[in-house]
């Protein structure tokens, strides 16, 4: 019995099989180039016009962080008072998981409207895109730190000041750190979806400007550059987020996945 | 507080809001221009809803989520059992689930243009395409969702697969496979809106970004409202339906 | 009906209790009149006792220890730990082990041993000391670098034992601290928590469902009834110290444990 090659080698030979279709298929004519030019032609414009891609790439970037900020700070800080506070709980919770429903891309030509089409719309939208899931991730995330912690804490000793700082805070950062990765995944698509949809500047314009001029190449260019940007920042928040909460890794090892989408984790990135 | 306490202080909160939505632009807090008042969107509203034109683009929007509805949930929901069902395939693929949802799949768009022109298999195609992720991933928790003791007890039984397939695995999901269909129904009408504000020359996604673009504020207000009122209708009924059919799961 | 007799007067001798409740009684506010859920308790500990209180689940048992601890107020009644009242917890005058070994899990095993320490502001070092001989006093020495999720529920709840002990408290109030171990280890850690008392001279009290537990733990045992919570009879453990193990198959441990048995059978009306 021939025995199967190990996972992790599989998803190698996936990917390099891939890349070798994305090379071949274009250059053998079994595709046509101008639905996908071969690897090899995207990767040497990306590099004729890198200055190009690159002042594009940190416009992008930019609004990324910026809207991060909203999407996150807010998101987590809303989210834990949400989660945490059961008055506000009740009261909001079920009124955020609805809106939720609401595909929130109809808002950006009202941003648009409102702030022109600079990198500020792109900001509040992509802001708005990522607050709703890391908030409402936050929110049930709080709720998983046990109650028990605070008991012992108090009796302990210890005054509400000690209970906030060496408690709660402490037990809440795998909460805080999923968000943190949830909220910039989010915020890369909300700005790569306002970029291509009315923008000026920024990789995702740049995909738009040369797909309406037919340049393929380029436009593959740019699709590359999100793809490296969106794995980079996913595997830079997976690293950061394993090795701040080791305790936490071991520990939830058989977790059941979370109900997708109701009050607890919505369904992109489940983590 | 009581339920209906809670009721009471949403529904004023709500009231409150729309209350500031039509008194901010009308004493010029806001600039009215950018925000026109409520009743002004409300009356657009209903001239808009009246007008032929309006009617056959929601038609056709109506059509492609529904099309793209059918074409993504048997594809992505086999791709997803399969996964689920074979130890080999998950560990390969499972991992790399996580990268492809954080990848922008909007950044295809231009790929499904240049294959299918501009047009409604364009945006069908592009739809399904996101749509079908997302029940694929969703799929897969399903069907690991169900006990393997509850299989076991049912196998030592003598229950064939047929059996275990309909008697305990499809009740076992049932709930899930409801929050499934909500959850890739938002996804599947996200995707179509993009598709349609990003290229198309019909659908209301066309047209919600065209009065954009013209600065026809109380049209894109009007259109927002409306969208926004289905998309929350449909996601309460189906979770209402959900909740009817999962009293017994935790 | 004959209501069982309350019975008070433990033997503390003539010497102030190192424990003493009076008229204690507590009511849970509730929309139709409330749950009474302790009613006039009288007890006595003395000084260096180690005794048990055994009762049926929801009896109030906990509430009982919560209140000792100062987690909790009682609706009615008093409550004097070594001739003072318990308003807040005291981690000084009382520690407290509970069910759920309640360890932090982001703090190693010292971490969380010299938890109350840290919180009163102890320097650095000697916490460092006293937490290392906390450590070997409950037989984990070498331990002290691991994480909760690398150890034993036994191992995690010596660690709680070791975090209770720090501030060296004269009184010590366990809940149910074995509840969630198995049976082997709940014996090995009875006798364990014996042999830590023993050298420690303390006072005890400790909670438990179970009557085995009582009977081979306690110099005396207050049995309580069901929902409201009364004391219905006191036992006097005569076994002689310190136990064995070969001491649980004598008959006189099936009579004591017999005699717990019927006080927990009976209904509170006395049927």
């Amino acid at each position: 019995m021939m025995s199967w090659p190990a996972a992790a080698v599989v998803r190698w030979l996936i990917l390099a099989l891939w890349l070798a279709l994305w090379e071949l298929l274009p250059m053998t004519g079994l595709l046509p180039e101008l639905f996908l030019p071969a690897l090899s032609k995207t990767l040497g414009v990306l590099y004729l016009d890198r200055q190009i891609y690159f002042a594009a790439l940190l416009i992008t970037l930019y609004e990324v962080a910026c809207s991060m900020l909203i999407a996150c700070g807010l998101g987590i800080l809303v989210g834990a008072l949400i989660g945490g506070i059961a008055l506000l709980r009740e009261l909001l919770l079920p009124v955020f998981s609805s809106l939720y429903a609401v595909p929130i891309v109809i808002l950006y030509p009202i941003f648009t409207a409102w702030f022109g089409i600079g990198s500020s719309s792109k900001i509040a939208f992509a802001g708005i895109y990522g607050f709703f899931p890391v908030m409402l991730s936050t929110a049930a995330g709080i709720r998983t730190i046990e109650p028990q912690f605070l008991l012992a804490a108090r009796s302990m000793g210890a005054n509400l000041p000690q209970l906030v700082t060496r408690v709660i805070i402490p037990a809440s950062l795998p909460t805080v750190f999923a968000g943190l990765r949830l909220g910039g995944a989010l915020t890369i698509i909300g700005v790569v979806v306002s970029e291509m949809l009315t923008a000026s500047a920024g990789i995702g314009y740049l995909v738009t400007l040369n797909r309406t001029i037919l340049d393929s190449p380029r436009v593959f260019a740019g699709i590359l550059a999100i793809l490296v940007l969106a794995i980079a920042y996913y595997m830079m928040a997976r690293a950061l987020e394993r090795r701040m909460v080791v305790w936490q890794a071991a520990g939830r090892q058989q977790r059941l996945a979370p109900r997708l989408g109701s009050a607890a984790m919505p369904a992109p990135t489940a983590a | 507080m009581t339920r209906t306490q809670i009721i009471a202080t949403r529904l004023a909160l709500l009231a409150l809001v729309l209350a500031a939505w039509e008194l901010l632009p009308r004493l010029g807090v806001v600039n009215p221009l950018l925000l026109p008042p409520l009743s002004q969107v409300l009356g657009v509203l209903g001239d808009l809803i009246g007008r032929a034109s309006v009617q056959e683009a929601v038609a056709v929007t109506a059509l492609e989520v529904i099309v793209a509805f059918l074409i993504a949930v048997p594809l992505g929901a086999a791709a997803g059992i399969v996964i689920a069902e074979n130890e080999y395939l998950s560990d390969i693929f499972k991992p790399m689930l996580f990268y492809v949802f954080s990848i922008p799949k909007s950044i295809f768009l231009p790929m499904f243009i240049l294959l299918f022109g501009i047009g409604f298999q364009q945006k069908v195609a592009y739809a399904a395409f996101t749509t079908g992720f997302v029940v694929l991933m969703s799929a897969t928790a399903a069907v690991e969702s169900v006990r393997a003791d509850h299989v076991l007890v049912a196998r030592s039984y003598g229950a064939t697969p047929m059996q275990i397939l309909w008697r305990v695995y499809v009740p076992s999901m049932l709930p899930f496979l409801l929050e499934t269909l909500r959850i890739s129904m938002i996804f599947n009408f996200t995707g179509v809106m993009i598709a349609e504000m990003y290229a198309s020359r019909t659908g209301i996604g066309h047209l919600i970004a065209n009065w954009g673009e013209n600065f026809q504020m109380p049209q894109l207000f009007a259109g927002v409202i409306v969208l926004s009122a289905v998309a929350i209708i449909f996601n309460e009924a189906v979770r209402a339906l959900e909740v009817r059919c999962s009293t017994w799961r935790t | 009906m004959q209501h069982l007799a309350n019975l008070t007067e433990l033997r503390g001798g003539a010497a102030e209790p190192a424990i003493a409740v009076d008229g204690l009684s507590h009511v849970y506010a509730g929309a139709d009149g409330g749950v009474a859920a302790l009613v006039d308790i009288r007890l006595a500990v003395g000084k260096g006792r180690f005794v048990v209180i055994v009762g049926p689940s929801g009896c109030g048992k906990t509430s009982l220890l919560m209140m000792l601890a100062g987690l909790r107020q009682a609706s009615q009644g008093s409550i004097l730990c070594l001739g003072r009242p318990m308003p807040l917890p005291d981690p000084q005058r009382v520690g407290v082990i509970f069910q759920e070994a309640s360890l932090f899990p982001w703090l190693t095993a010292l971490d969380n041993i010299e938890f109350p320490l840290s919180l009163r502001g102890v320097p650095r070092a000697e916490r460092r000391q006293r937490a290392t001989a906390m450590l070997s006093l409950v037989g984990l020495e070498g331990f002290g670098e691991r994480y909760p999720h690398e150890l034993s529920g036994g191992m995690k709840q010596r660690v709680s034992i070791a975090r209770g002990l720090i501030q060296d408290p004269p009184l010590l109030l366990m809940d149910e601290p074995f509840a969630a171990l198995d049976e082997q280890t709940r014996m090995t850690m009875g006798h364990e928590l014996l042999r830590i008392w023993s050298t420690t001279n303390k006072t005890v009290v400790f909670v438990t469902h179970s009557l085995t537990e009582a009977v081979y733990l306690a110099d005396e045992v207050l049995v309580m009834s069901a929902r409201p919570g009364r004391i219905v009879d006191h036992i006097e453990v005569t076994l002689p110290r310190p136990r064995r193990y070969d001491m649980m198959a004598t008959s006189l441990f099936g009579q004591l444990r017999d005699r717990i048995w019927q006080q927990i059978r009976k209904l509170p009306d006395g049927a």
